[in-house]
């Protein structure tokens, strides 16, 4: 990069485009820039050395050695954690570089979870994984905020996460809502809320906003006890809430590679609906369903309907002529639909198709407008999906549904090149 | 926030992250030195911990008793008296929720489900866990396995348990006399 930008100055120079002054001041202004920002490489590679370092420490502990006497192991148990404890503390009382931080706030994570291990296994202490977990966690929990570490922060939400599958989806009479789960991820969101508002556009962020949503898709499930049928109505209305957040002011004009809530909300919700879009799905709902409030499912559904409506509205406000988008209230159709097919599943299971294919034909429209392929073709995608899930479950001739097909393909060529002709057009 | 400040709470936390497992390990010294040790019938089985390491889980035969009280829930804790049998095997002396005024030591187990009708509850001992060098729990689970073949009342395998207060640290598993680890090493010498 480096060596380019001064080629390309005195090549600038050579040709009198700029002068001596300005050569010299654009040099300086890079210089300024790479000063400012940390060596990048350096914090990743330290991050994953102690991550390494620190896994094999765990492992080779496992091992348990036991021709070593108990003084021994337990002075190992503590040598890690001290090493870690006394880097750390030299980072933050030498004000070191974010590098130090990253590396040692990530290496001393791994020694609490060490040190723990270490001792329970020398005195046989009872507890499941689960167990473990929670202490590793709730040790480690501060250096987020002491170390001001990105990497902590992971891992913690990686942990939490693996604490509560850990315990939702062990399956048996052991099996438990992960509720200390949501007090976790409340503890890094003041770290991430930080994140948002100082370097709303790094990488790092866009890998929390991703961490955080794909942490949420997996964990709902081990909300779901015994009226499972309702999980559904959860899953819709949690992809309301990242569909509605990843529309938010902050997110909003955000590539779609960052922005992981509108990507999963959407997707998520498309999936779900497709799997709705079963007749046999809607007949379990109907027998199995309890729509009784005071069920943990229900609730848990109210409240991310509340949150998703909120947003919703608090969104609507700030955007003055925003043009109607039809994936922001699905989550509302969603619910309805839900309702109705406790009742009746051949009415929810004829709705959740005419939903889908609305909602595909509304991207279609979305892509059309703005000249995305991208929206346009997902669009095509949902009512494809459609199509080939009622391949299965209809009794259609094979000569319709091969009509049908092809229609469809047709569809596809014809959709994308009219808008690449349209768009040439507008270009000319 | 200052530097120095920043520090001191690092301290704290530093300080509680060493404290958390010397107490785990002060916690165990006591009953180990000064409890009193009971060898519960078990049987053993090798599965592992990705963080911990291998170990064998053990059922132990103890792990039912009679009780009037109908009213058991799931994983509450059960105070479970102990008593020696004409062997020098532990047995239940009684189950309560409360601590009893009487003069025997006691565990802390969970209860896994009660019969409401027998009048017995199921209960679950905390110490289940032994962990051993990655090689030789599975050795373990077979030596007990060829033991027990011969079954009769001297070829026992047991865990031997330091109890004190209610708390409980397994020592070791044995199978008649001796340590699981000398049939591991003697099969290993062959």
């Amino acid at each position: 990069m480096k060596t380019k930008l001064s080629n390309e100055i005195s090549e600038l120079l050579e040709n009198n485009i700029i002068s001596q002054q300005v050569a010299s001041n654009i040099t300086a202004y890079y210089k300024s820039k790479e000063d400012n920002q940390p060596n990048r490489l350096f914090t990743v590679f330290g991050v994953l050395g102690a991550t390494l370092v620190g896994l094999g420490i765990i492992l080779i502990l496992a091992h348990n050695w036991d021709n070593f006497s108990r003084p021994i192991k337990t002075f190992f148990a503590f040598l890690p954690l001290v090493i870690g404890q006394i880097l750390s503390g030299f980072t933050i009382l030498k004000k070191k570089s974010q590098a130090w931080k990253e590396s040692s706030g990530t290496f001393l994570f791994f020694t609490i979870g060490s040190s723990i291990a270490l001792v329970s296994q020398i005195y046989n202490i009872p507890g499941d994984l689960g167990s473990y977990l929670f202490t590793w966690i709730v040790l480690a929990l501060p250096l987020i905020y002491l170390l001001n570490s990105k990497a902590v922060s992971i891992l913690i939400i990686v942990f939490a996460s693996y604490y509560a599958c850990e315990l939702g989806y062990s399956f048996g009479y052991k099996d438990k809502t992960p509720w200390m789960y949501l007090v976790f991820i409340l503890a890094t969101l003041p770290f991430y809320l930080k994140l948002l508002k100082t370097s709303t556009l790094a990488n790092s962020t866009s890998i929390f906003n991703w961490l955080y949503v794909l942490s949420f898709t997996v964990v709902l499930g081990t909300f779901i006890n015994s009226n499972w049928p309702v999980g559904f109505l959860m899953y819709a209305m949690l992809f309301g809430v990242f569909y509605n957040l990843g529309k938010t002011p902050i997110y909003k004009d955000q590539q779609l590679r960052r922005n992981s809530f509108t990507v999963i909300g959407s997707l998520g919700t498309v999936v779900l609906l497709t799997i709705l879009s079963f007749h046999i799905i809607w007949e379990e709902v109907v027998k199995r369903a309890s729509i009784a409030m005071n069920t943990q499912e229900m609730i848990i559904s109210t409240l991310l309907l509340g949150v998703a409506f909120a947003i919703l509205i608090y969104s609507k406000k700030n955007e003055k002529n925003e043009t109607f988008n039809l994936f922001q209230y699905v989550f509302l159709i969603v619910a309805i639909i839900f309702f109705l097919g406790v009742a009746n599943a051949v009415v929810a299971t004829v709705l959740t198709n005419v939903l889908l294919l609305v909602l595909g034909l509304f991207a279609i429209k979305i892509g059309a407008d703005t000249f995305r392929f991208s929206v346009l073709n997902y669009g095509l995608l949902i009512i494809t999906a459609v199509i080939v899930c009622r391949f299965f479950d209809t009794d259609m001739s094979f000569v319709f549904r091969g009509i049908l097909f092809v229609a469809v393909g047709f569809g596809f060529f014809l959709a994308n090149y009219i808008m690449l002709k349209r768009k040439k057009e507008l270009n000319r | 926030m200052k530097t120095i400040h920043v520090f001191i709470i690092f301290l704290i936390v530093a300080l509680v992250q060493l404290v958390v497992p010397a107490k785990m390990i002060f916690d165990r010294e006591e009953v180990l030195e000064t409890g009193t040790t009971y060898k519960f019938k078990t049987q053993p089985i090798d599965p592992n911990d990705p963080f911990r390491g291998k170990y064998i889980t053990l059922n132990y035969e103890m792990d039912s008793a009679k009780t009037n009280d109908s009213i058991w829930k799931q994983d509450e804790t059960i105070l479970v008296y102990l008593e020696n049998d004409s062997l020098g095997y532990a047995k239940v002396h009684s189950v309560s929720k409360e601590e009893k005024d009487i003069d025997r030591d006691y565990v802390e187990a969970k209860v896994r489900w009660n019969y409401g009708n027998s009048n017995t509850v199921k209960f679950e001992l905390p110490f289940d866990r032994f962990y051993m060098e990655e090689t030789k729990a599975k050795p373990a689970e077979d030596i007990y396995r060829k033991y027990n073949r011969i079954r009769d009342t001297l070829n026992q395998t047991y865990a031997l348990v330091a109890v004190k207060n209610g708390k409980a640290v397994l020592k070791d598993v044995y199978i008649n006399d001796k340590p699981i680890i000398y049939y591991i090493e003697k099969d290993n010498n062959h």
